[in-house]
C-alpha cells in the first residue's frame, strides 16, 4: 500500500491557496464547465478547486455523472472550462488553442483511456512505437530501443512481436500505457483505465502504475473502483459537479455522497489553541491536533475518549440515540483544528431525515464505544491502516 | 507469375487486381479443425466495389484477414497486382499494406492519445512517402475531405462515433492507397451518420478507388457494384458472383 499515512495526505488538498500556488504541480482553480443543449443548461461542475503535487497518485471517484471524466477532461484538453483556470506546471492550459493544446499534450501529458484502440495490424512494439514515429528527434533504432524499453516496463517484452488480438485484455491495457509513455511525459492521466479488465488484470494495471509513481511520475486515475481508489495516496471525491471534503468522506463513510455534499457545503473551520475546555458540538471532526471528548457526569473514567484527525464525534447524537449521558465536553491539548456543524442545523437535517441517527451512530466516536479503525464500507474511500498495537 | 483471370463478371474492364484462388483457412479448436473459408476463387477489378456480406461465422472477417494479410492462408493463393501476399514475411506484409492499402475497422482504431491530425499523419511517417511538412498538409487535406479540418487539433475522445470513422478514413487514405478494405465501417453508427460515410466511399469510388466492404446493412449492399454472399466459408452463387 502506498498510502502510508493518509490522515496527513488527506490535508494536502485542505491547503492554503498559495501553497496550492506555489507548490503544486496541477492547481485547477473555480473550474465551472457547463453544457448547453437545446432544451436546458447542464452544470457538470461546479466550482472545483484542487491541486495536485509532482510524484502524487491521486484518485477521483464518484458516481455516474458526478463529473469526475469532466475533470480529467479539463486537463487533457479533450475538453475546455466554462470558468475558471489550469495551470500545469508553468502553462495555462486553459488559455491554449487546440493547436498549442495539441503541442503541449505531446510532450506533458501521458493519457490512458478504459479502451486500448492498439491498432489490430501492428505489433505490440509497433504500436508502441507509433506515436514516436512523430518524434522527428528519435531515429527508427532509438524508437525500437525505446519501445522494447517500455514494453519491459509493463512486463510485456516476451509478447513484443504478438499482435493485439493474440494477448489478453489487460495485456492491450499494458501495452496502452506503454504507448502512453513513449514520450515521457511527467503526468499521466487515466480514466476508467480498469473498467474494462477483470480484477486480476485490474490489478496488475495498477501495480505498473505504483512502480510508475516510484519512479516519479505524477498519476490521476478516475475510476468506479474503491478497492483501487483505496490504494491511491488520496482520494478526490464528487458528487454533482462538486468535490466532497475529504474529511467528511473519511470520518462518515456511511452516508450517501449527497448528505456528504450537504455537510462539506454547511461545516465550518474551527481552530482551538491549547488546553481549552469547551462543550461538545453537535457534530464534529477532527482535521488537526487530538482532542479528548468526555462526561462530566462519569467520573471513573469510562466517559472518555481521545479522538484523532479523522474521527467524527457529537455532542448531540447519545440523546437522539437514547444515551442517557449528558453534559459532554471537548478539551485539547494540543492546538487543534476541527470542523463543526451548527446545532441548528444539525437538528434540521435529523428531522428532515430521522433514519440519519442511526447512520451516524456507526461512524461516530463516543466513550463507551469501542476504538476500531473504520472498516472500509459503504461509501468508505479511505480507509485508515491499523494502528500499531490494535486492529 | 499469378494465375489466370477468372471468367470476367458484367461490365468488367483490364485485368483483375486482386486474385485469390482455391484459398481455404482451417483453424485448430479444442472441438476439432474448423473450416473458415473454403476453395475461394475470386478476382476484383480496379475500381469495383465490392460488397461482401453473409451471416455471422460465415467467413467474411476471415477473408478481409487474407487479403489484408492480418491472417495467413491454410493453402491456397492470393495476389494483388502481381504481388504473391500469400509468400510475404510480417515485416514486407506491414509494409506492402502501408503503402497499398487502406483499411478501416468497425471500431475505427483511432490512438486515443494523438490528435487528429496526428493520427492521419502516422501512416505517412511510417512509410516515408512523403515529407513531414508534407505529411502534415496533406493529412489537413484530408480531413477537409471528411468536413473535419477545423477538429484537427482535437483528440478522438472529443468529437462524436460518426467523426472518429471519418478521422479513420483520412487516414485509411493517407499514403493514397488504390485499394480500401473496410470492415463493418459502419457497424457502430446510426443511420444518418452511416450515410455520410457511404458518400464518402462513393466519392473514393469515382476517384479511381477499389473498396472491399463487409457489411451487414442490406440497404448498403444495394449500391455497391458487385455483391459477394459467403455461406459457411464458401462462396454462394459462385457464377453469379464472379
Amino acid at each position: 500500500m502506498l498510502a502510508d499515512n493518509p490522515s496527513s495526505q488527506q490535508k494536502l488538498h485542505l491547503l492554503p491557496p498559495d501553497r496550492c500556488r506555489d507548490e503544486a504541480l496541477i492547481e485547477m482553480r473555480d473550474i465551472v464547465k457547463t453544457y448547453k443543449t437545446a432544451e436546458a443548461e447542464f452544470t457538470a461542475l461546479k466550482g472545483v478547486t484542487a491541486c495536485f503535487f509532482k510524484g502524487e497518485f491521486v484518485s477521483i471517484v464518484g458516481k455516474s455523472g458526478s463529473g469526475k471524466s469532466t475533470l480529467a477532461n479539463m486537463l487533457t484538453g479533450i475538453d475546455h472550462p466554462t470558468s475558471g483556470s489550469v495551470r500545469v506546471a508553468d502553462a495555462y492550459i486553459h488559455k491554449m488553442s487546440e493547436n498549442e493544446m495539441s503541442r503541449w499534450r505531446g510532450k506533458n501529458l501521458g493519457i490512458v483511456f478504459q479502451f486500448f484502440q492498439l491498432m489490430p495490424t501492428l505489433t505490440l512494439l509497433e504500436n508502441v512505437m507509433l506515436p514516436m514515429a512523430l518524434c522527428s528527434n528519435c531515429g527508427a533504432v532509438e524508437r525500437e530501443k525505446r519501445s522494447m524499453e517500455l514494453l519491459d516496463l509493463v512486463g510485456l517484452a516476451n509478447l513484443a512481436d504478438k499482435l493485439p488480438a493474440a494477448v489478453s485484455g489487460g495485456q492491450q491495457q499494458s501495452a496502452a500505457i506503454a504507448r502512453a509513455l513513449s514520450n515521457d511525459p511527467p503526468i499521466l492521466i487515466a480514466d476508467e483505465p480498469t473498467g474494462n479488465l477483470d480484477s486480476r488484470s485490474a490489478d496488475d494495471v495498477f501495480d505498473i502504475f505504483t512502480s510508475l509513481v516510484e519512479g516519479g511520475k505524477t498519476i490521476l486515475m478516475v475510476t468506479h473502483d474503491p478497492s483501487l481508489a483505496q490504494r491511491t495516496h488520496r482520494t478526490l471525491l464528487l458528487s454533482d459537479g462538486e468535490l466532497i471534503n475529504p474529511w467528511v468522506a473519511q470520518a462518515l463513510p456511511d452516508l450517501s455522497h449527497s448528505q456528504m455534499l450537504w455537510l462539506t457545503h454547511r461545516m465550518k473551520v474551527q481552530t482551538l489553541p491549547e488546553s481549552i475546555t469547551l462543550p461538545a458540538p453537535a457534530l464534529f471532526l477532527v482535521t488537526g491536533g487530538n482532542l479528548e471528548i468526555h462526561n462530566n457526569n462519569s467520573d471513573n473514567g469510562a466517559g472518555k475518549m481521545t479522538l484523532r484527525p479523522g474521527n467524527a464525534s457529537s455532542g448531540m447524537l447519545p440523546f437522539l440515540s437514547g444515551n442517557s449521558q449528558s453534559d459532554w465536553h471537548v478539551n485539547t491539548d494540543s492546538p487543534s483544528e476541527i470542523l463543526t456543524l451548527d446545532d441548528a442545523d444539525f437538528h434540521k437535517w435529523l428531522e428532515n431525515d430521522p433514519s440519519l441517527s442511526q447512520v451516524l451512530a456507526k461512524n461516530i466516536l463516543l466513550p463507551g464505544t469501542i476504538l476500531v479503525d473504520l472498516p472500509a464500507q459503504g461509501h468508505a474511500l479511505t480507509e485508515e491502516k491499523p494502528r500499531e498495537g490494535e486492529g | 507469375m499469378q494465375p489466370p483471370a477468372l471468367p470476367c463478371p458484367d461490365g468488367c474492364q483490364g485485368e483483375p487486381l486482386i486474385r485469390l484462388r482455391t484459398v481455404t483457412k482451417k483453424y485448430r479448436t479444442s472441438a476439432g479443425e474448423f473450416t473458415a473459408l473454403s476453395d475461394i476463387d475470386l478476382d476484383v477489378y480496379p475500381g469495383e466495389y465490392l460488397g461482401i456480406y453473409g451471416k455471422s461465422g460465415a467467413g467474411k472477417t476471415t477473408l478481409i484477414n487474407m487479403l489484408t494479410g492480418v491472417d495467413h492462408t491454410s493453402s491456397g493463393e492470393v495476389w494483388m497486382d502481381n504481388i504473391s501476399i500469400h509468400r510475404l514475411d510480417e515485416s514486407q506484409l506491414a509494409l506492402w499494406r502501408g503503402r497499398n492499402l487502406g483499411i478501416i475497422y468497425q471500431s475505427f482504431y483511432l490512438m486515443p492519445t494523438l490528435s487528429l491530425l496526428h493520427n492521419v499523419v502516422l501512416p505517412m511517417d511510417i512509410c516515408g512517402l512523403y515529407r513531414r511538412g508534407e505529411s502534415e498538409e496533406r493529412a489537413l487535406e484530408l480531413l477537409r475531405m471528411v468536413e473535419l479540418e477545423d477538429h484537427a487539433h482535437k483528440l478522438p475522445s472529443a468529437i462524436s462515433g460518426g467523426q472518429q470513422q471519418r478521422v479513420a478514413i483520412a487516414r485509411a487514405l493517407a499514403n493514397d492507397p488504390p485499394i480500401i478494405v473496410a470492415d463493418e465501417p459502419t457497424g457502430r453508427l446510426d443511420s444518418v451518420t452511416a450515410e455520410t460515410i457511404f458518400q464518402i466511399f462513393n466519392h473514393l469510388i469515382q476517384e479511381g478507388k477499389t473498396i472491399l466492404m463487409v457489411t451487414h446493412d442490406h440497404s448498403l449492399l444495394e449500391r455497391v457494384s458487385r455483391t459477394l454472399r459467403l455461406v459457411d466459408g464458401q462462396i454462394a452463387d459462385p457464377v453469379l458472383a464472379n
